[in-house]
């Protein structure tokens, strides 16, 4: 424990002087961890608040461990399966990271993943622990190769002020229902809450949708990489029934020609068309998806459709106050969406197999998701840690019941795992963006399709 | 050309030449061969295979050949990628030529011509950075200006219209001054007598340009527009920086589709057979730009 603090605290110094150093330095560091004969376990995330929220799991784990040191790293998620890949061929990868399912596939089918089986039976390591994503982590071998660390779906974050002035309230938002057709009570909220730049409402005379200094709804068409739309028109197409696959787990066909799809698409983007919600790309920033946060505190939305990860950001927005809705319902009052849960995977080239199995499975322990979820970073993927941290973070203001409420009224779809996924996004994402984009009717719609049943069929 | 005529007799001392040629060139041979040779031989083998990385490669023959040409993603790259290299030809060397002329008409400086060559000096990536920010429609200086003199917003990368053009001008801009020194270069090798000539016949300026100064300047300008198309033809750092390809696959250009295929979707079999496939079409460019241009000859003599 002691040569790892001064060895962080030497880190830190040179990495003041030089970055040179700090490589240099940084070596010695794990040199004398090896020395003192402690075992280091490397574990990666995308994710930087939850990278710091694991640390103190991290923490309370190398006191029970003395023989263990784990150190975490985080990389942006846009490098992340980058650099994965360059270490799996280097044989230099963590010995265990988070995953995404979209990834599952390709690295169990590259023989990359270890599988969790065997470990779970030799210390009696249940999954029943888990509501959510279990499932999601099993790959077509029928093995487990991951555990679900959290889950994640979406929910509707207003500025109240702004909603106030309009002459709305909390409970409208929580009652607002959509219908492919006219939008329902949904879009009527959406239109009153849009204000051009003369102060002209969207559902009155002499709007000018050209000229919007209030969207009454961020953009609901696919934002940023993400093609399955899990914050932005899934919801929509679930409550009406559609489902993606045509099996919920390692499906064959993405229904993308069900005619309930079909709808929703036209609908969001007419959204966008009558100057309702920003175009795609509008607000994005050197090249990035646009930031609740900024939309939100920049008032250049009203409503903004988002992840629940952002929930405590979203809440504690300097001179704001974020009200947080539920999903909007269908046309019978159905509420739906997709869950998405990551997964805890181990590297099939660890050299510390147990020392790491230790820790994965740790992670995957009350005793580590209930102080960890406490920073309200993530909803944690046990039950127990989930009604702590909702708890928690209730005492800082920030409002997660919304979220309970979809997990206990069954709201929730599991994320079916299915293959290729970079390749269905390379393929997918550029025939969504031209839709919305005008450029391609709605024959993109059976393209779509075919394209999924061509990518989902695993390869070698 | 220019054989001496007394080298032909003495034999001996030429093959001692020769070691020491051999000796002086082995560097640059072996780095050509290792980094060079060896993985084109081991690319166009890959071109046949189904190669994941981490499992060994699989002969499928002429399958990734196959796909390739049903391939509609990997026609509208080459497309893209034409556009982009068309406009940054045409602008580009147009562009250089004008800055090259007016500089040799006003100024012989080392200190204007080292300003005019700086873009080219700083890394793509930094580039493709700043210009980001700078076309940035919520923060960048060009977009606001824009929006204050004539109303219009543009997304410029983000525009599936603009991404390719926004892209060429920053190519442009990096390449122009390197593009111009060389011109330039070329514009001081035509003797001052061949305009003398042209004033006494009684044209105009514009006349020696197109008749004296564009026609001596030949050999230099095929080699600009050469070293452009294929520089273009490469481009990647600043679409992976600014566009990533998209919007819509707008800005999907050749090397950025095989970086996806072969480093995302782990398709490197495949991402071979592309890369050889732009290899091929690169090499019949140049030899055709080289016969078209006659880059050879040159008016002057």
């Amino acid at each position: 424990m002691k040569s790892s603090r001064t060895g962080r605290v030497r880190r830190a110094a040179a990495l003041l002087a030089s970055l040179e150093l700090t490589a240099v330095l940084g070596g010695c560091a794990s040199g004398d961890g090896a020395g003192s004969g402690r075992t280091t376990i490397n574990w990666w995330t995308w994710d930087d608040k939850q990278a710091v929220a694991y640390q103190s799991c991290a923490d309370a784990f190398e006191k029970a461990h003395p023989g263990i040191h784990v150190r975490i790293t985080q990389y942006n998620s846009a490098d992340y399966f980058t650099k994965l890949l360059s270490g799996f061929v280097s044989d230099t990868a963590p010995d265990a990271f988070m995953n995404s399912v979209q990834y599952l596939q390709q690295y169990a089918s590259l023989k990359q993943l270890m599988p969790l089986d065997g470990l779970m039976k030799k210390t009696g390591y249940g999954t029943k622990r888990f509501s959510v994503g279990v499932d999601d982590w099993k790959y077509t071998d029928g093995k487990q190769y991951g555990l679900p660390m959290d889950w994640a779906s979406a929910a509707l974050y207003y500025n109240t002020g702004m909603l106030k002035k309009a002459g709305y309230s909390a409970a409208d938002v929580d009652h607002l229902k959509w219908n492919p057709d006219d939008g329902g009570s949904f879009e009527r909220m959406v239109a009153h809450l849009t204000v051009d730049r003369d102060g002209v409402r969207g559902d009155e005379k002499g709007f000018d949708k050209r000229h919007v200094k209030t969207y009454g709804i961020s953009s609901m068409v696919a934002v940023g990489n993400d093609f399955n739309g899990l914050t932005t028109w899934r919801p929509l197409a679930s409550s009406l029934g559609w489902r993606i696959g045509n099996k919920p787990n390692w499906p064959t066909e993405f229904r993308y020609d069900d005619p309930r799809l079909v709808r929703t698409f036209d609908y969001v983007r007419k959204l966008t068309d009558k100057g309702f919600a920003p175009a795609p790309g509008q607000f994005a920033s050197a090249g990035n998806a646009p930031d609740g946060g900024q939309l939100l505190g920049s008032g250049k939305v009203a409503i903004y459709s988002g992840g629940s990860w952002e929930a405590a950001t979203l809440a504690k927005l300097p001179g704001l106050k974020v009200g947080t809705g539920p999903l909007v319902a269908g046309p019978d009052g159905t509420r739906a969406t997709v869950s998405n849960a990551n997964g805890n995977t181990i590297w099939s080239g660890t050299r510390h197999l147990d020392e790491t199995w230790a820790w994965v499975s740790y992670m995957g322990s009350a005793a580590c998701q209930t102080p960890a979820s406490r920073t309200g970073t993530f909803l944690p993927s046990i039950p127990a840690a989930t009604d702590a941290s909702v708890k928690a973070m209730a005492a800082q203001g920030v409002d997660l019941r919304v979220f309970l409420q979809q997990s206990r009224t069954h709201q929730l779809l599991p994320n079916s795992p299915y293959a290729n996924g970079t390749a269905l996004q390379s393929a997918l994402l550029p025939l969504m963006q031209q839709f919305f984009a005008h450029q391609r009717s709605a024959s993109v719609f059976p393209q779509m399709t075919e394209e999924s049943r061509k990518l989902l069929r695993p390869t070698d | 050309m220019a054989t001496a005529p007394g080298a032909l007799g003495s034999s001996a001392p030429r093959r001692g030449d020769g070691r020491l040629a051999w000796l002086l060139i082995a560097p640059a041979v072996a780095g050509f061969l290792v980094f060079f040779a060896w993985p084109t031989v081991r690319g166009v083998y890959y071109s046949f295979t189904s190669f994941r990385i981490l499992t060994p490669p699989r002969w499928t023959g002429l399958a990734n050949w196959r796909e390739l040409s049903g391939d509609s993603v990997f026609w509208h790259s080459l497309l893209v990628t034409v556009y982009f290299v068309a406009l940054s030809v045409v602008v580009g060397v147009l562009l250089s030529l004008l800055i090259a002329v007016v500089l040799h008409r006003l100024t012989r400086s080392t200190v204007v011509r080292g300003l005019i060559i700086l873009p080219f000096l700083i890394s793509g990536v930094v580039a493709a950075l700043v210009w980001q920010w700078m076309l940035d429609p919520q923060l960048g200086i060009i977009s606001q200006l824009l929006e204050s003199l004539t109303g219009v917003r543009l997304l410029f990368f983000g525009d599936s219209d603009w991404a390719i053009p926004s892209l060429a001008a920053v190519s442009v801009w990096k390449s122009m001054g390197y593009n111009a020194v060389l011109i330039f270069a070329g514009l001081q090798t035509i003797p001052a007598s061949v305009y003398e000539a042209g004033r006494l016949d009684g044209a105009s300026g514009f006349q020696m340009f197109r008749r004296l100064t564009v026609p001596l300047l030949r050999p230099i300008l095929v080699m600009v527009v050469i070293l452009t198309v294929i520089g273009s033809f490469q481009v990647f750092d600043i679409v992976s920086v600014t566009t990533q390809g998209g919007p819509a696959n707008a800005s999907n250009v050749l090397q950025m589709y095989i970086y996806e295929k072969g480093f995302g979707e782990l398709d490197f079999g495949y991402a071979s057979t592309m890369s050889l496939a732009l290899f091929v079409l690169l090499i019949a460019i140049t030899f055709t730009q080289m016969r078209l241009a006659r880059a050879n000859e040159t008016d002057l003599s």
